[in-house]
């Protein structure tokens, strides 16, 4: 199969080319209001059938964050790092990583990101440009 | 439902086994069987836990087990749900006996990780997580609770210290108890020199990779009346969901999961928080604890670290938490964990804890977590 298989709408490979390859973030919008990147059928909130597609803003403020010391196999060579979980601007939470941010001080909670292309795979955030000192 | 019961429960040293976990989880079987009086040919159906038997080339556990203990005929099968996954076992115990479907069922859970290195548990450990939305970014295991300590933080601005203590207290209780796999006591200076692994968690305020085994033994009590120790009365068995992936939660300071199923535990034995006498919760990491207590009402959000700090939660105190010395000191064999909160509960109702012995054992709750929340199980222990 390899490079001819293809997928049916939307699909989890399909959110991977688009971080990786189109630098989109697809994500999915319910009418509850409901905003997500991770794949359904359903609404995870309102049990609806009703996620529809949607490019998500690929800026942000962090929510939460930690510096990575221990990796798994995948990041082995890009210790330390930040992983983060973002709520992007238009709606949304993400999770992603920041491999700039190398000790706990170089990153608040709050603090504006914005997605990037990436050299790995991994959603690749950097700090948006409009809140550098 | 007819009245159910924990009649037998027997776990081994954790921490690194030499022998394989089929040799270990059929040992602590046999053990448990024994401590309910019975033989194994009284066993009726093996529920058996072991998430990463893969890392021993191993699936298909119960028809091993059960046919070391003689009786290959009886049914079996393998339950996972992550961290979660003997209690996950338990529940399925407690549903065939209960119902009328089985008068003596086998819990046993097991887990062999400490042939890996570092690197390939931390990635086993990361399987829990969503791979292609967590992982993929990056996550560990760690790394996701570490990032709810960072949300927990900020909101309550909770030092160090508090989750320090905890770390403290459960190393203090597992120095007392032989089947711990760590057993001395730390210092806070101890815990707030140790290096950071995923920020801002500390080495100690993680749980180690361990290797371990723990059954039970469920009986009904109608054909079981008279077991050879005090039984544990399951008052409530319950377990509940919540979304997997931390991004897609309405709250980054506590786990929905466990919000959900305690309230189905408090209903379903009819007995309010304040009415627990102590409790084995899952602490993972130092702020899997803190949480734990404040989403199981025994503490309101921001609290639970004072209290552990002022010693509430020790073994002595008004309130113990994880006198066995928890996930965090006693160790976390994944499977092996849930069954091993209520093998230290049976311990405790029986008088036999030593050193570690809570001053009141009427009822006693045990939370367990699957990964980060996306699965939990409680369940309330009282006397006849």
């Amino acid at each position: 199969m390899g490079d001819e298989s293809t997928t049916e709408g939307h699909s989890i490979e399909e959110y991977r080319r688009g971080y990786e390859q189109e630098r989109r973030l697809r994500g999915f919008r319910s009418q509850c209001g409901f905003t997500t990147v991770t794949w359904g059928l359903l609404c995870p909130q309102c049990g609806k059938r009703d996620l529809a597609e949607a490019d998500l803003v690929g800026t942000g403020r962090v929510a939460a964050f930690s510096v990575q010391q221990v990796p798994s196999d995948e990041f082995l060579n890009d210790v330390p790092y930040a992983y983060v979980v973002v709520d992007l601007d238009g709606g949304g939470r993400i999770t992603g990583w920041m491999p700039s941010v190398r000790s706990e001080a170089e990153l608040t909670i709050g603090d504006r990101v914005r997605f990037v292309e990436s050299y790995k795979s991994g959603v690749h955030f950097e700090r948006d440009s409009k809140d550098m000192p | 439902m007819r009245e159910t019961w924990v009649v037998g429960a027997a776990t081994n040293r954790f921490g690194k086994m030499a022998e394989t976990g089929r040799e270990a989880a059929s040992k602590v079987a046999l053990a448990a069987i024994e401590s309910a009086g019975m033989e194994p040919k009284d066993i009726e159906q093996t529920f058996v836990s072991n998430a990463f038997g893969v890392a021993e080339r191993q699936a298909h556990l119960g028809p091993l087990i059960n046919t070391a203990l003689g009786i290959p005929e009886a049914p079996s099968c393998t339950i996972e749900s992550a961290c979660s996954s003997s209690s996950a076992s338990l529940h399925e115990a407690y549903v065939h006996v209960a119902g009328g479907f089985s008068d003596a069922v086998l819990v046993v859970g097991v887990e062999k990780l400490s042939h890996l290195d570092t690197l390939a548990a931390t990635s086993y450990f990361a399987m829990g997580a969503d791979y292609a939305f967590e992982t993929r970014n990056g996550a560990t295991f760690p790394g996701l609770y570490a990032t709810l300590a960072s949300a927990y933080q900020k909101r309550f601005g909770t030092p160090p210290e508090e989750f320090g203590a905890v770390a403290v207290k459960n190393h203090a209780n597992a120095a007392m108890n032989p089947h711990a796999h760590f057993q001395k006591p730390i210092s806070m200076a101890t815990y707030l020199a140790s290096p950071v692994i995923a920020s801002p968690l500390r080495l100690y305020d993680c749980c180690p990779f361990s290797d371990g085994a723990s059954a039970v033994v469920v009986a009904s009590r109608e054909r079981y009346p008279s077991p050879p120790s005090e039984p544990l009365v399951i008052r409530a068995s319950t377990r509940s969901g919540s979304v997997a992936d931390l991004h897609d939660r309405a709250t980054l300071t506590g786990l929905p999961a466990t919000r959900t199923a305690a309230a189905k535990a408090y209903r379903q034995a009819g007995v309010e928080p304040g009415q627990i006498d102590f409790a084995e919760v899952h602490d993972c990491f130092t702020v899997a604890e803190v949480m734990a207590l404040e989403d199981l009402g025994f503490f309101s959000p921001g609290t639970a670290g004072a209290a552990t700090v002022e010693g509430v939660t020790a073994h002595d105190g008004r309130f113990p938490v994880n006198p066995s010395g928890g996930l965090k000191a006693k160790g976390h064999p994944i499977s092996a964990t849930g069954a091993a909160q209520v093998v230290e509960i049976f311990e405790q109702f029986n008088g036999r804890a030593g050193g570690r012995q809570v001053p009141k054992t009427g009822l006693a709750l045990a939370h367990n977590v699957g990964a980060t929340g996306g699965s939990c199980s409680v369940h309330i222990f009282g006397r006849r």
